[in-house]
């Protein structure tokens, strides 16, 4: 008897759990020691996606940066070569216009045409001239003229850097001398930049003089661009010389910005998925869990209930066996085999009381006052994403037909109860079919008051001689299997006001139906 | 119940902790002849049992307390040499594996059919019968063995090994009329009628004697 009541114990708290998933906080519970452990890998799992998050972040922001800074210095480049090729041609021209005055010598004209050149060239402020045989007052011009005459070509003879201008001297048989206006130098019709607002600083130099053609503007910190280049025309010996400084305030920052704020976004969404995907599995680790804690104290329950029964079958059979033997005696034993029949009838009594004992432990309690509003299509919904990875390994999409969206009355884990039995029942029809003869069709509806939901599978169907007994319990076709899934579903739904009826569907395989009063039709 | 029906009968332990199913049993049992001792804990049956008697135990697997493997296990280690025949209600196959390890001599389910019960129970008697012959010739052969002086048992010894008389005699450094005399005397005080039986009776005594 020891036995008996510990496992009474087993029975009712068996069926307390497989009514109201206490298996799951049980099954939580036992998952609770690692938490600390798990804390700490979460941590740990967070340093390592901060640490990614920023080495992409940077990487991302300095890339922007070199590409920027490297698109600044071809522009600069390709600025500061024009600037030099334009600064060039102004210099070669002169070259050439002194040449050609110097032709004119021969004829000397009265008119002096030479002094009509600064309307042609603005930059030409002023002209002299010596003929052959005088001499220019200014050292300077002289030397020039001199060393004009030696290399055959114009020389600069004084350059005033500070107000701007020029000389250019000269000599062949007569020698003139050209004063520049070094600002005309610059073609600002065909100029690469804005003057007033470019970056870049832009000056000629020569023998430590300078002259700014354009200030240009910029910090000194950061990055720095050089240009420097002597001018195309030896007359005119300076150097071209271009800066431009590229700041802090001028890097990309909204691209960097932008970049960073992509990475976070990416990085973001890769832990939620990460973080959905190890609920799923922990989602899924609890229900096996539930469902092998199940089934051991299912197994608990069927070894208590065993020995139970059998310690009077085994009293009746030898009693009952017993009595035979005496009464075939010669001449038979009636007393002793009377006796023997009596605790026979006790014994059976004794198991009568013992089953009587556990119904009484496992009736289901009253659940009429706990029937409320049900969402039909939620419970399906539900059912089918807890079975989702067994679906997905027997290769098996469910149609789900909605023709109405019941909402019923009922108990809520029942009905859940009943469905996923349903549809593992199907389940386990479709796996003696091919994998390409797999279907599964469930449809919702609403008809006279009641929800319907079916659940159809293309399975081999139901056999005719199991179809009347399919919903008693302990009737079973599938080796090892119970007997007792569809046999508690058509009772749960019997106790909801519903129905479950079974039948094989004209079109081949076996359809379940489950009727359930919807609200306020109860 | 435990009345003995003749001193000779053979007597049947039986454990089990339900007193329905320890009545039921034995009165089976009963109408066969045999004698029936119930007990309803092991342990008092372990204390008390007539470890002399000739029968076997019948043995439920499933009690509370201890275990019915573990009872068997003990009697084993015991040196009892009474068959146990094991009843359980749920027998798996591990449990019945480990019952015939554990030296289980039958394992029955319940509830257990007349016929196979009591088909088991006197195969295990005239098992345990026969055990108990060879345990009693055996004993009386060392018996016997004993009362030789120490020239009858190297007589002994070399007849066994097929020496002739004048073989022993030279042996022995003793006249074959000597070694007559003693094969004589040593024939008569180990009651054996052939040379044959003689080996046959004493030649693993002799040889563990020796070894």
């Amino acid at each position: 008897m020891i036995f008996m009541d510990f496992f009474m114990c087993c029975t009712v708290s068996e069926i307390h759990r497989f009514r109201s998933h206490v298996v799951w906080v049980a099954a939580a519970k036992s998952v609770a020691p690692c938490k600390n452990g798990r804390m700490l890998k979460m941590r740990k799992s967070y340093g390592l996606w901060i640490l990614v998050w920023m080495a992409v972040s940077l990487l991302g922001c300095v890339w922007v940066t070199q590409n920027e800074i490297e698109q600044q210095r071809n522009a600069f480049e390709t600025d500061a070569r024009i600037v030099h090729r334009l600064l060039s041609q102004r210099a070669v021209q002169h070259d050439a216009i002194m040449s050609t005055l110097a032709l004119l010598q021969s004829s000397v004209d009265a008119s002096r045409p030479e002094q009509r050149l600064s309307s042609v060239y603005p930059q030409i402020l002023a002209v002299r001239r010596r003929d052959a045989g005088q001499q220019w007052e200014e050292s300077q011009f002289a030397r020039a003229a001199e060393q004009s005459r030696a290399v055959k070509r114009p020389v600069l003879a004084d350059a005033d850097f500070t107000n701007g201008r020029y000389w250019m001297v000269f000599s062949a048989a007569a020698s003139y001398a050209m004063q520049i206006d070094m600002r005309g130098l610059a073609q600002w019709s065909e100029w690469p930049m804005q003057p007033e607002s470019s970056p870049v600083r832009v000056t000629l130099e020569s023998a430590g003089q300078r002259f700014v053609l354009q200030p240009g503007k910029g910090d000194a910190h950061g990055w720095r661009f050089d240009f420097s280049k002597h001018l195309a025309a030896e007359s005119q010996p300076f150097d071209v010389v271009a800066v431009r400084h590229v700041g802090w305030a001028q890097l990309p920052w909204g691209w960097m910005l932008a970049w960073v704020g992509l990475v976070s976004l990416l990085l973001a969404g890769l832990l939620a998925a990460q973080r959905q995907r190890a609920a799923r599995r922990r989602a899924e680790e609890l229900l096996r869990l539930g469902q092998v804690a199940r089934l051991n104290t299912l197994g608990e329950l069927a070894a208590g209930m065993a020995h139970e029964v059998n310690q009077p079958l085994a009293a009746i059979l030898a009693n009952t066996q017993a009595a035979g033997r005496l009464l075939a005696e010669k001449p038979p034993d009636i007393e002793t085999a009377r006796e023997a029949m009596k605790h026979a009838v006790q014994q059976a009594q004794r198991a009568a009381e013992v089953v009587g004992r556990l119904r009484r432990s496992v009736e289901l309690p009253d659940r009429a006052a706990q029937l409320q509003p049900v969402d039909l299509r939620a419970a399906v919904n539900n059912a089918l994403y807890l079975l989702e990875p067994q679906l997905r390994q027997l290769g098996v999409t469910p149609e789900l037909a909605e023709a109405a969206s019941p909402i019923v009355h009922a108990d809520p884990v029942a009905v859940e109860q009943i469905i996923h039995n349903l549809l593992m029942n199907a389940m386990q029809a479709l796996e003696r079919v091919p994998p390409g003869d797999r279907k599964l069709i469930l449809a919702l509806s609403a008809a006279d008051g009641l929800g319907v939901f079916s659940v159809r599978d293309s399975g081999p169907g139901i056999a005719a001689d199991v179809l009347p007994r399919i919903f008693e319990p302990f009737f079973t076709t599938r080796e090892g299997g119970l007997g007792l899934g569809l046999s508690l579903c058509e009772t749960l739904a019997t106790r909801m006001n519903g129905t479950l009826t079974a039948a094989n569907h004209a079109a081949g395989g076996a359809e379940f139906v489950l009727r359930l009063p919807m609200t306020g039709q109860a | 119940m435990n009345t003995p029906l003749t001193s000779l009968s053979p007597l049947i332990h039986l454990i089990d902790d339900d007193e329905a199913v320890r009545n039921a049993l034995s009165l089976l049992i009963s109408t066969v002849g045999l004698r029936v001792q119930t007990w309803a804990e092991p342990q008092t049956f372990m204390a008390a049992f007539d470890r002399d008697s000739i029968g076997a135990i019948v043995l439920d697997v499933r009690m509370p307390g201890v275990s019915g493997l573990t009872v068997l296990q003990q009697l084993v280690e015991q040196g009892v040499d009474q068959p146990v025949i094991m009843l359980t209600g749920h027998g798996t196959v591990d449990m019945c594996r480990r019952a015939f390890k554990a030296g289980a001599a039958e394992f029955l389910e319940k509830p257990v059919n007349d016929d196979a019960l009591i088909e088991a129970l006197q195969n295990a008697v005239r098992q345990h019968v026969r055990t108990r012959e060879r345990h009693q010739v055996n004993h009386q052969a060392r018996e016997r063995y004993a009362q030789l002086s120490e020239r009858e048992r190297e007589v002994l010894g070399l007849i066994i090994s097929g020496l002739t008389n004048k073989e022993i005699g030279r042996a022995l450094a003793l006249s074959p009329r000597t070694v007559e005399t003693h094969r004589a005397n040593l024939f008569a005080k180990l009651g054996a009628e052939s040379l044959a039986e003689l080996i046959r009776r004493y030649a693993t005594l002799v040889d563990a004697a020796e070894g």
